[in-house]
């Protein structure tokens, strides 16, 4: 942008380098340790013995993922449900953020609309009626209980409504000028002007659905139909607890066989991958998105 | 003006949507009250009826699974080799209404239950839940079917448990459950690397009874520290999981052998002279815990003490940091199985702690855990009692059955998890243990032949251990030799030579104190203990201030309420 | 004339409404049906609810459980455990997103940045009961952070069994997770700045530091507050998993928070009113503060949240 190569500005940018490295670093340790783990023997982790490259080096793990048809099958339940939850949000979240821009003088119902969001982000009814309205709804173990209950994430709300109103307010004026309605105004002008922010707001919803384990453990009964988190989440363990249950010899052999740790880190690994791949394609619109500066008055 | 209205329209919505969505919920629950009574007579006087004559039942079931149950691929716990064997036996059709795992579990009974549905049959884990099924008149009453249906066997087994077990699951003088058996579990046992004694040229126990003395658990722990024959860097005297101590007698990685050798009972309530007291606050308790608050003082107890996760010590143990370690007598099987995958030359002794006057203090378990329950409004509660008798029953003592169903025996043979049977509780009777391992032992003596070993798992048990003897270096072998002649045979020892000193415990219902203070009594005993055992409090000072505490904050009131309880 | 075109303006105002009101209604529809309906749960922390009765047919019991929540001997210190943790997360994981974004936003080489993006935030992704093993190890007495320290002639520090340095830890390791996540947000906020702005400061000869305070971070502002704002509703959350995972009797002193002490009261007798009754106080607070946080904004910056 502005290259002026002044000794100072050069250590600066070198610190900026430097700083930026070591924080990318510093995150990546915990990732790293956790792939050496999938990548080791049982016996070495279970000493502690993995810390950022693997011990007794083995893929063993992975090959069982290959053969685990509930992993995959969850996996595919998760990706619909990101897919799904995605459209629906953004369609529910986008039209609604617009009219909250307006002032009370232009929109008389903008701060009842408003008010009963802002409640209902910090109130809630808790998981037990939540539960029976889903089970009436009949929506039990179906798919559209893990999305229909998360169709309005109303911080998503308030944040794109935000970003609509850094958005020159003339581009808007000129399109009601020539006549659009609001809707056009929302698909012609805000959406293009708000392209890293409905970003922003796509990549919450796809992480948010994806990692989210809870409502899999509530709503869905059969572990068939668990998407992958909350199959991933029912892999642990507590031991002391099942110790407690008086669980059998055979059965106590059984899950710890499986909180084999390697095999865990695996899952969680292989888990990762899609937010690792969605992220970067986002980024096109988070970096590039349109920057005001390019329409300019 | 207008703002009102709005809300007047908003408010009425509302009212409208959720009288439609939640009303509907309250429905089922009361209609079955009152007949409740006339279903266990109709099913009394069907008794002579034969499960063949019977229509196909359907079963609506609430499952509590078990991660990595191991079933083949196809099968679920909905259908498996186990449901399909009790589907044709009984003539019933199983349907689950959910399934889920431990805690997650538990969540849905609750669910369930506040949405007014209960499956026709479900499992319950503890007696609070129970009592409020009671309660709340939503459980069938099965004395009848009980009386009428079980086996001969299977009333055998629950009176091996002294009237103890169906005592747990009377209300009103009505059994309301089928319980899960809980036999005892022996004590703590001590672990040693024998292997490490051995090239250190240790004895140990010398008068040969398996006991040993605090002051020798101290000497094997300083030795093994001192000459370190694991090699290892920064090794580890003794190492305890965070909580310390245990309620349970046999409690894994606590301190809980030597507390019992002191007298102590933590975390446990019994009578002494007429009065009902908590272990935890005795002086008995001071006593153990100065003992710790010693070691670590010494630098013999793990520096780190109180912040060890279960998975910490495990590897400690693997790493060969430790080689004296606590736990249940099965713990070869799937916990020091580690220490055997990083060290094949790693072996163990077992041990138990014995008092002053040479004796080894245990507590019986409550005898009951997990409850089978029927729901009232379910017309044929004797199935419950059917699938008790065909799985510990007559799977056990009629060998026709596997042949009938080959894929049941083939379960059995690869350690399919005994969650997938459609009736998740273990009912055996009070001397299981002991009577397998009597088997085991015959048949390794060669007094018996294989075949005559009654259940698949010893029999198994016998495989695996005589492989290991003859040096197959089998993981599983020198698990199995190590839990059932090490842990088993320790507590057959003990019963021989009469060594147990057998505490009876009260086991109280939570009451309304405790549903209110124990939280914070629990956290009052934990962090004073671990402070005492640290050094951060002086351990006169510190525990009588605990003790005087403990009995303000709630303790006498609770004392007070369990000893109304009793009576 | 002037009637006129006041009248037609009025009539494409009324048309426009009749639009905003369609653009709402399908948040509406769900805000309605799955968290207005829902709401009859609160009546839960008012009674002594069984799930075997189901919520109509609990005791009311009144205020009993908030009075036994202040009566509760440790309250006091466990509400001033959760507040110096969460406070301390938020004001932190804050700072940090903010001046991670503005840092990455300097770099220009597009592969380095892209890569360091993804990887920061990744930590997010995995739960606590994961972190907290990787925690463990770190931290341990034995662990890389006291090897560390011990080549500077410093500790050894034993982070998981000091109460003292406890807290720190939670908040330090929290920062560690979130922080790339969370800067997602400020850089799109960035990406929005008019690049105009920046240009008009470089020729006026302004250093970076300068832009950074008078382009850049005014520019954010909107965000910056919101996202503040938003994050004061938690201050009654100091995180569930992340302490669970961590702690154990030795730091209770510090590490003890609300939702910890809540979960151990629930698992003595599954007291689903009493924990319904702490998430209503809590929701109270929250809703205070954001109240505040916007009136306080508008007052100061005529901007507002909501």
């Amino acid at each position: 942008m502005i290259d002026n190569k002044s000794v100072g500005s050069r250590v600066r940018i070198r610190v900026t380098y430097g700083i930026v490295f070591l924080l990318g670093l510093i995150c990546l340790l915990p990732l790293l340790n956790i792939l050496s783990i999938s990548l080791s023997s049982s016996a070495a982790v279970s000493a502690n013995r993995v810390g950022l490259l693997p011990v007794d080096f083995t893929v063993a793990a992975y090959r069982k993922i290959i053969d685990d048809s509930q992993f995959w099958k969850s996996f595919g339940i998760s990706v619909t449900r990101v897919i799904l939850a995605l459209i629906l949000n953004l369609a529910v979240t986008v039209p609604m953020a617009y009219p909250l821009t307006k002032s009370v003088r232009e929109f008389k119902a903008r701060n009842i609309y408003m008010n009963l969001l802002i409640f209902a982000m910090l109130f809630n009814g808790g998981m037990i009626p939540t539960f029976i309205l889903v089970r009436n709804l009949g929506l039990l173990n179906t798919i559209w209980a893990l999305i229909l209950p998360g169709a309005l994430p109303i911080f998503n709300v308030i944040l794109l409504m935000n970003f609509f109103l850094g958005i020159p307010h003339s581009l808007e004026e000129a399109a009601i000028i020539d006549g659009a309605n609001p809707f056009q105004v929302l698909l012609r002008i805000l959406i293009p002007c708000a392209k890293p922010c409905i970003a922003t707001v796509s990549l919450f919803s796809i992480v948010g659905s994806w990692n989210d384990f809870f409502s899999g453990l509530i709503y869905i009964q059969k572990p068939e139909k668990y998407p992958i988190m909350t199959y991933i989440q029912s892999l642990s363990v507590d031991i002391q607890e099942l110790l407690k249950s008086g669980a059998s010899v055979n059965a106590l052999e059984n899950v710890t066989e499986l909180s084999n740790r390697n095999l865990n880190a695996a899952k969680i690994v292989v888990a990762v991958i899609p937010l690792l791949l969605i992220y970067p394609f986002l980024q096109r619109y988070l970096i590039t998105g349109i920057v005001m500066g390019s329409v300019k008055e | 003006m207008k703002n009102r209205l709005w809300k007047k329209i908003m408010a009425g919505s509302l009212a409208a949507a959720m009288m439609v969505s939640l009303t509907a919920c309250g429905g089922g629950e009361s209609t079955g009250s009152a007949g409740g009574s006339s279903e266990t007579e109709a099913a009394q006087t069907g008794a002579e009826t034969a499960t063949s004559e019977r229509e196909t039942v359907t079963v609506r079931m609430g499952r509590q699974t078990l991660q990595n149950a191991k079933l083949p691929d196809g099968d679920t716990y909905e259908d498996n080799a186990y449901t399909r064997m009790a589907e044709k036996e009984l003539n019933i059709d199983i349907v689950d209404e959910f399934e889920a795992n431990g805690e997650d579990y538990d969540r849905q009974v609750s669910l369930a239950l506040s949405a007014g549905d209960i499956p026709d049959i479900m499992k319950v884990g503890s007696l609070d839940e129970l009592e409020e099924l009671y309660e709340n008149d939503l459980i069938a009453d099965l004395t009848n079917v009980y009386e009428t249906y079980a086996s001969d066997n299977l009333k055998a087994i629950y009176d091996s448990y002294g009237g103890r077990a169906l005592a747990n699951v009377t209300y009103d003088d009505k059994i309301m459950a089928i319980p899960a058996t809980n036999a005892d579990s022996g004590p703590s046992i001590v672990w040693v690397r024998s292997d490490w004694m051995d090239s250190l040229g240790m004895k140990v126990d010398e008068d040969g009874d398996s006991c040993i003395t605090i002051e020798e658990l101290e000497t094997i722990a300083k030795t093994f520290m001192e000459k370190n024959p694991g090699g290892a860097d920064n090794v580890v005297g003794i190492a305890l999981a965070s909580w310390i101590t245990s309620g349970d007698p046999d409690g894994t990685y606590t301190m809980n052998s030597v507390a019992y050798a002191l007298n102590a009972f933590p975390k446990t309530w019994y009578e002494r002279d007429g009065q009902l007291i908590y272990g935890s606050t005795t002086e008995e308790m001071k006593e153990a815990l100065a003992v710790a608050a010693r070691w670590f003082d010494e630098g013999l107890l793990d520096p780190q003490v109180g912040t060890r996760t279960w998975d910490d010590i495990t590897a400690l143990l693997a790493n060969g940091q430790t080689g004296v370690t606590f736990g249940t007598w099965h713990i070869p099987d799937w916990l020091l199985n580690n220490i055997y995958a990083m060290d094949n030359n790693a072996r163990f002794a077992a041990y138990a702690v014995e008092t002053a006057d040479g004796k080894v203090n245990c507590k019986h378990n409550d005898a009951t855990a997990g409850y089978m329950v029927v729901s009232k409004q379910f017309e044929h509660p004797e199935i419950v009692v059917e699938l008790a008798n065909l799985f510990y029953d007559r799977l056990a003592n009629d060998p026709s059955l596997l042949e009938t169903y080959p894929e049941v025996a083939e379960y059995q043979k690869q350690g399919v998890d005994g969650s997938t049977r459609p009736m998740n509780v273990e009912i055996n009777s009070y001397n299981s243990l002991l009577e397998g391992f009597g088997q085991l032992q015959a048949c390794l003596n060669g007094e018996i032949t294989v075949d005559e070993v009654k259940s698949t798992e010893e029999k198994s048990n016998y495989e695996g251990i005589t492989a290991y003897l003859e040096g197959s270096g089998d993981a599983t072998g020198w698990a199995k030799y190590h839990s059932r002649l090490g842990g088993v045979g320790l507590i057959q020892k003990l019963t021989d030579d009469d060594t147990f000193e057998w505490l009876t415990p009260v086991f109280p219902r939570t009451t309304s104190t405790m549903e209110t203070n124990w939280a914070n009594l629990e956290k009052l005993e934990e962090e004073t203990f671990i402070k005492i055992v640290t050094g951060v409090l002086d351990v006169e000072e510190g525990f009588n201030q605990y003790v005087s505490d403990w009995k303000s904050q709630g303790g006498d009131t609770i004392i007070a309420e369990i000893t109304e309880q009793m009576h | 004339m002037s009637e006129n075109r006041k009248n037609r303006r009025q009539k494409a105002k009324r048309k426009s409404e009749v639009f905003y009101h369609l653009m709402m209604f399908p948040g509406l529809f769900f805000l309605i049906l799955f968290s207005y309906v829902p709401m009859v749960g609160i009546l839960m922390a008012f009674q002594d609810f069984v799930p075997a009765k189901g919520l109509f047919g609990s005791e009311f019991v009144g205020l009993k459980h908030f009075i036994y929540m202040f009566h509760l001997p440790d309250i006091a210190k466990i509400i001033r455990n959760t507040v110096v943790i969460a406070l301390g997360k938020i004001l932190i994981g804050t700072f940090m997103a903010i001046a991670f974004s503005i840092l990455l936003n300097e770099i220009r080489r597009q592969f380095f940045k892209k890569t360091v993006q993804t990887v920061v935030y990744l930590p997010h992704f995995l739960s606590w009961v994961v972190l907290a093993a990787v925690v463990v190890n770190l931290f341990s007495l034995d662990g890389s952070v006291n090897q560390i320290l011990s080549v500077f002639g410093l500790g050894p520090v034993n982070f998981m069994g000091n109460s003292k340095v406890f807290p720190g830890l939670i908040i330090g390791t929290d920062v560690w997770k979130e922080f790339g996540y969370n800067s997602v947000v400020y850089l799109a906020a960035i990406t929005g700045i008019d690049a105009g702005l920046h240009e008009a400061a470089a020729i006026d000869g302004a250093t970076w530091w300068q832009r950074v305070l008078h382009v850049t971070l005014p520019g954010m502002m909107p965000i910056i507050l919101l996202m503040g704002a938003m994050s004061l509703t938690s201050i009654l959350s100091a995180g569930f998993d992340q302490i669970y995972n961590l702690y154990s009797p030795i730091v209770y002193e510090t590490g003890d928070v609300l939702d910890t002490y809540v979960y151990r009261i629930g698992l003595v007798g599954r007291q689903y009113s009493f924990g319904s009754a702490v998430g209503l106080c809590r929701s109270i607070v929250g809703m205070a503060l954001l109240l505040g946080a916007n009136g306080l904004t508008k007052k100061l910056t005529d901007q507002k949240i909501f």
